[in-house]
């Protein structure tokens, strides 16, 4: 008994935190910006591929992981810059956003196929080594994003609700109109908002290349999946997705462990449509669009 | 009698291929407050959309202090201290009113000037200060309008131009809403004020223009005509 419980605890949390810092990224661009990014997958790919690269040039993993994070922001607001600003205004923005990010995420992705090759890599574990918690056995490397993740979390919660930046990216996604009329940049803030999705999703794929093989097309899951929590925790808020994220994940686990790994995806997805047919806006929704 | 604060000069704008302002021209501060007035759907609302830089002119000029800013970003516009309380009290629903107030001053120019506007809001709303941390939402529609204006106060306006500030507005709160607007002007800032409350419009103006079709089609300067309610309301609707 008590190991199916540090099963399911260890799962879900585990689970629960790789959703979330895929996630939140995702909830970010569309809280203040109001488009989907559907290259978030691909970026949280490129992000684990620069990190690669990097140690591959020699450097220790220590300093590429924050210098490939840092190097996405750069990436994020590249993307926005060329595929995202030109839009803006447009009344159809939010499908033609999305074919856009798809678009500029297939070229990326092909790009890595290109520079990179299709043989599959791994990045080494944030910490290397293994352990055993009640009886389950796990690798530090999972403990480490279990960690980690509410650390970044929280240190996001705190630059949007307790700093004169955060307080200006909250007001842009509520009104951007009233956000020029303070004397907002609007267009540097969507522009700050994509660089920290970016640079969120880059580390998201450092979690995945960590103890999963990489492949260029690893970012495509996972940015199925990150819709899914989005969706289901409700599009309109930051912390909506996050709690849904873990939601999700302890679901997950305790699936996996009663019923087993196959009926999972299937579980899943029939609470996820009950749950949607009941609260169309997302569980954790309120009505507008807004970051908190 | 002084030079204007801002003038107008044949300013034709519009949104996508319907034009909305014809060759529009007019001044403000040379008599002190502007009233514009006139029939809904007929520019007042593009033209200080204009004016604060949200729509870029298809021609003409908008010089203010001297400088002319049409097709300026409205964040430069800001920074000059042309501050502008659009129509409505949609500001940011989820955010608090002392968030509004610190947003209001994010323009460089109003920064250090801060502390001592959030002094002069609260004490022309001090039912703002009761409520420092209540989301906007939460607020009534005159709460809410004072936040707007409380907003635009923290900006550090020169000018400030309000759109219909009393629109659906119960008397009562409405006549606690006019006292402090005509505190704001007393206060030095001049004003450009739309406004379907005429009575209001004319105890705050000094200079009226009645917008018609996207140009002036009448001007009223003091001591040119006796203003009365009555001219007015035919000049409404028509002869």
């Amino acid at each position: 008994m008590s190991s199916a419980f540090a099963d399911i605890a260890f799962g879900g949390l585990f689970q629960g935190s790789l959703y979330a810092m895929m996630a939140v990224g995702l909830a970010l661009v569309w809280t203040t910006i109001g488009v989907f990014n559907f290259s978030h997958g691909v970026l949280m790919m490129l992000g684990a591929y620069v990190a690669w690269q990097l140690i591959e040039i020699g450097l220790p993993a220590w300093a590429a992981f924050p210098l490939a994070i840092v190097a996405m922001g750069g990436v994020g607001w590249l993307l926005q810059a060329s595929v995202v600003r030109p839009l803006i205004g447009r009344p159809n923005i939010v499908l033609v956003v999305v074919i856009t990010t798809l678009a500029a995420g297939s070229l990326i992705e092909n790009g890595a196929l290109t520079v990179w090759g299709p043989r599959s890599k791994q990045l080494p574990s944030l910490i290397a080594g293994n352990t055993t918690i009640g009886g389950v056995g796990v690798s530090l490397h999972q403990i480490a994003i279990i960690v980690i993740t509410p650390v970044i979390l929280g240190a996001l919660w705190l630059f949007l609700n307790r700093t004169r930046l955060g307080l200006a990216m909250r007001a842009v996604a509520q009104n951007e109109d009233a956000s020029h009329l303070v004397g907002l940049n609007v267009t540097a803030l969507y522009g700050l908002a994509f660089g920290i999705a970016a640079s969120l999703a880059g580390l998201a794929g450092i979690f995945i290349g960590g103890y999963r093989f990489m492949s260029p097309v690893m970012g495509s899951d996972p940015l199925l999946k990150a819709l899914i929590v989005v969706v289901f925790g409700g599009i309109s808020s930051v912390s909506g997705p996050i709690f849904a994220a873990y939601l999700i994940g302890f679901f997950e686990a305790a699936c996996n462990y009663y019923f087993g790994l196959y009926w999972t995806p299937t579980l899943l997805f029939a609470v996820l449509i009950l749950i949607l047919m009941v609260r169309p806006e997302g569980i954790f929704a309120s009505r507008s669009r807004g970051l908190a | 009698m002084s030079n204007p604060i801002l003038s107008i000069e044949g300013v034709t704008a519009g949104y996508g291929r319907v034009t909305v302002l014809r060759d529009i021209t007019l001044e403000a501060g040379r008599f002190g407050n502007v009233g514009l007035f006139g029939p809904n759907g007929h520019g007042k609302t593009t033209l200080l959309r204009v004016v604060s830089g949200l729509l870029k002119p298809q021609s003409g000029r908008v010089v203010f202090d001297g400088v002319d800013i049409a097709g300026e970003s409205a964040r430069s516009i800001v920074a000059r201290g042309l501050i502008h309380v659009p129509q409505g009290n949609r500001l940011f629903p989820d955010l608090s009113i002392g968030d509004c107030m610190a947003l209001g001053a994010f323009s460089p120019h109003a920064r250090p000037h801060e502390e001592e506007n959030r002094e002069k809001v609260v004490k022309l709303f001090p039912k703002l200060a009761e409520r420092w941390r209540q989301k906007v939402r939460t607020l009534s529609g005159g709460e809410r309008q004072m936040v707007s204006i409380g907003t635009a106060l923290m900006s550090h306006p020169r000018l400030l131009i309000l759109d219909e500030p009393t629109l659906g507005l119960a008397p009562k709160i409405k006549d606690e809403l006019c006292a402090s607007v005509l505190e704001i002007s007393r206060g030095g800032v001049p004003l450009i004020v739309v406004e379907q409350d005429i009575e209001f419009l004319l105890e705050l103006s000094q200079q009226l223009y009645l917008i018609d079709h996207g140009a002036v089609s009448t001007e009223i300067k003091p001591g040119e005509k006796s203003l009365g309610h009555e001219e007015i309301m035919s000049m409404y609707f028509g002869h």
